[in-house]
């Protein structure tokens, strides 16, 4: 676990004389993190839209039915876990292999500001000439702010809200404050509602961009995420890690 | 128990006078605590009290408002409690109510701020427009502004009657044309209490003189500086329809079978889920009945920038950003539906290059491609 890059041997490309390299890149932690946040947003986002516009009706007495009741119930449970999963993902920022910290927005290194326009522009010409092992700078650029600076978002002005119905319980001296700084409750539903789709638009880029990524690279991108290897041609290794 | 009368009538004696009988009076000491949320022994607290201090005066200014709070607080619904509020505080000014008029009235002002300096409790019922001086709410030729930070001065208390003291209210709204702001802007160096609602509740401005005059201090404040035990919880917390909420039963229109039944209003726009205020648990006019009880959305009334979280019947408003009118509903579907179109650009404009490009173009070993 400790190091940071484990070589699995040689194992021969399908074509010509290409040959790939398996490298051990995703650590477990990472992918399980992967996985449930993006489960646990999935389940927010729709869990949220019904909350916002009950589209369900149930019939007969009340006390027969609890389909709202449920549907918030299921949106707290997976706030809780994004919210664990999240935190998770910061500590092993600093405790996981090198790519952990790929691409985080290293604002003060040219390196990374370089590494930045040239992602950019390669997929803007459609060009893909450029390969990285852990996230290039674009990527972690995206999931700073639509996962890191969002999911603070998110999680305070949705844990503001779950603090109302406990007043002056934990989660109201946690993040009570919130609510008057946002001009009010009704404000900070309408900002959390907002962000949800800014989640949604994020997943509609990301999940586009892993598959191009993948497809064009031929690196195993998406099965990384799940096996945590990547093939890398043994003629082009990684130059920024 | 008549120990050392004191040089100023108390609340007791002008009681007495006015023909309210002792029997009478103990109830309202025992509502009023109850209403406060007290212990029941706390009422003894209370009649002790108004029976030995001195009644309290009370400067109550107008300045931008519809005079709804002033409306609310004599139709106190027990008509004792409006009695005996209205007999527990010496109201000295307030140019809606009393007789006098003209200089006369500003006169009576100044002289209560010179001979009860630390003592009087300021209530104000609206709020001052700052805009150009402060010409668009003047009182006998000052500005209310002015008038308002004068009798501020001296003030014990400072209590913002009504949603336009505590949050602005309409005249607050955007675009504000008279930079009109509620009284805690103004306000910095005194104990402000603020009871929003538009109005609010009798009971709850009665249940906060009582208090004030009984303990002498504040009553427990929120971070919004309201009384928590009139504010602490939503309507929604409350609301007898609540049960239908959970169950997922709205009303869908009108007059469909789910507003017969008398389901939740919550997708009519109600903002009963987003609101602090005593309507669901005191109701109003007696107990009679509250928006909600009546078949009609809370439009959230106590809460700041209600006017501006609109339309009240809608149960989503524009985006919190100035400049934006659409809901977030409106503006996510814009920006994901953006973020599919350009991908699927994205998408169709390497295709057409790979195609372009021919079998020949194989810059980085994409051998595969073809096959996918
Ligand atoms: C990716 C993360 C999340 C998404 C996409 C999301 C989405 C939504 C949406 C769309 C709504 C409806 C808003 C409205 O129209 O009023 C909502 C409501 C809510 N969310 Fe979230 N949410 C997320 C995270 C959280 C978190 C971390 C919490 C913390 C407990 C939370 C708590 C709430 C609460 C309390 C409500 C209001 C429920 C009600 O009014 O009955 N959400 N969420
Ligand atoms: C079927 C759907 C998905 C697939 C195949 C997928 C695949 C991947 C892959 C291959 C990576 C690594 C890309 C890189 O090197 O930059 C990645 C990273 C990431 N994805 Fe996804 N993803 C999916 C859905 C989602 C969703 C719905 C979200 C959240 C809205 C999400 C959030 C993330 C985050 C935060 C990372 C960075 C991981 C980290 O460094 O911890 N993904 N994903
Ligand atoms: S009617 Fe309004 S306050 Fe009552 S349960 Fe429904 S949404 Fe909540």
């Amino acid at each position: 676990m400790a190091g940071t890059v484990t070589s699995a041997g040689a194992a021969g490309a399908s074509t010509g004389e290409a040959r790939y390299r398996r490298i051990y890149v995703w650590q477990r932690p990472i992918r399980l993190f992967h996985w449930v946040n993006a489960l646990a947003i999935t389940a927010l986002f729709s869990t949220g839209l019904y909350i916002a516009s009950p589209v369900l009706t149930s019939t007969g007495e009340p006390y027969d039915n609890f389909v709202m009741g449920r549907v918030r119930q299921i949106h707290f449970v997976a706030a809780f876990v994004f919210a664990i999963a999240f935190m998770w993902r910061i500590y092993w920022f600093w405790f996981g292999n090198t790519y952990a910290r790929s691409g985080f927005p290293y604002v003060w290194r040219l390196a990374w500001w370089k590494d930045l326009f040239r992602q950019a522009f390669d997929y803007l010409r459609l060009d893909f000439g450029h390969i990285h092992l852990g996230h290039n700078a674009l990527a972690g650029l995206s999931y700073t702010i639509f996962i890191i600076a969002l999911g603070w978002a998110q999680m305070f002005t949705g844990f503001a809200m779950y603090s109302e119905s406990n007043p002056g319980g934990f989660f109201d001296g946690l993040v009570g404050w919130v609510l008057p700084l946002l001009g009010g409750s009704f404000r900070t539903h309408m900002w959390h509602h907002l962000f949800a789709w800014i989640f949604a638009t994020f997943a509609i880029v990301h999940i586009y961009i892993v598959i191009l990524d993948g497809r064009q690279y031929r690196n195993g991108l998406i099965s990384s995420m799940i096996m945590g290897r990547k093939f890398v041609r043994v003629d082009d290794e990684d130059e920024s890690g | 128990m008549s120990e050392c009368p004191p040089s100023r009538p108390t609340t007791y004696d002008v009681l007495t006078q006015h023909g309210v009988s002792r029997r009478d009076f103990i109830k309202f000491c025992t509502v009023t605590a109850a209403a406060l949320g007290l212990e029941p022994t706390m009422a003894g607290k209370i009649a002790h009290a108004l029976q030995t201090k001195p009644r309290i005066p009370v400067l109550w200014l107008h300045g931008l408002e519809c005079t709804c709070c002033s409306e609310s607080f004599i139709r106190s619904s027990h008509p004792l409690v409006g009695d005996v509020v209205l007999n527990m505080i010496s109201l000295d000014y307030d140019d809606t109510l009393q007789a006098a008029a003209g200089h006369q009235v500003e006169e009576i002002r100044k002289q209560i701020i010179k001979d009860y300096p630390g003592e009087y409790i300021l209530a104000v019922e609206g709020n001052a427009p700052t805009k150009d001086g402060g010409v668009y709410c003047t009182i006998a030729g000052e500005a209310f502004t002015d008038i308002l930070l004068e009798t501020a001065e001296h003030a014990k208390y400072v209590v913002a009657w009504g949603s336009c003291a505590s949050n602005g209210c309409v005249q607050a709204a955007h675009p504000n044309p008279t930079g009109a702001v509620p009284v805690k802007e103004l306000i910095h160096d005194k104990p402000i209490v603020n009871v929003p609602g538009c109005p609010p509740i009798a009971e709850v401005m009665t249940g906060l003189l009582t208090h004030l005059l009984t303990f002498d201090r504040l009553p427990e404040l929120d971070r919004e500086g309201r009384p928590k035990v009139f504010y602490g919880q939503r309507i929604h917390d409350k609301c007898y329809r609540r049960s239908f909420f959970d169950a997922g039963q709205f009303v869908e229109e009108w007059d469909d079978a789910g507003a017969r039944k008398g389901w939740c209003l919550y997708k009519m726009g109600c903002r009963g889920p987003t609101t602090y205020n005593s309507c669901s648990t005191f109701k109003w006019n007696d107990g009679v009945s509250f928006p909600i009880g009546s078949g009609h959305g809370c439009i959230g009334c106590s809460e700041a920038n209600f006017w501006d979280n609109g339309p009240f019947y809608e149960r989503l408003s524009a985006v919190p950003i100035p400049g934006v009118e659409s809901t977030p509903e409106q503006v996510g579907k814009v920006l994901a539906i953006a973020a599919g179109g350009a991908a699927a650009a994205h998408a169709v404009s390497v295709a057409i290059k790979k195609a372009k490009d021919g079998k020949d173009a194989d810059s980085k070993g994409d051998a595969g491609a073809a096959q996918a």
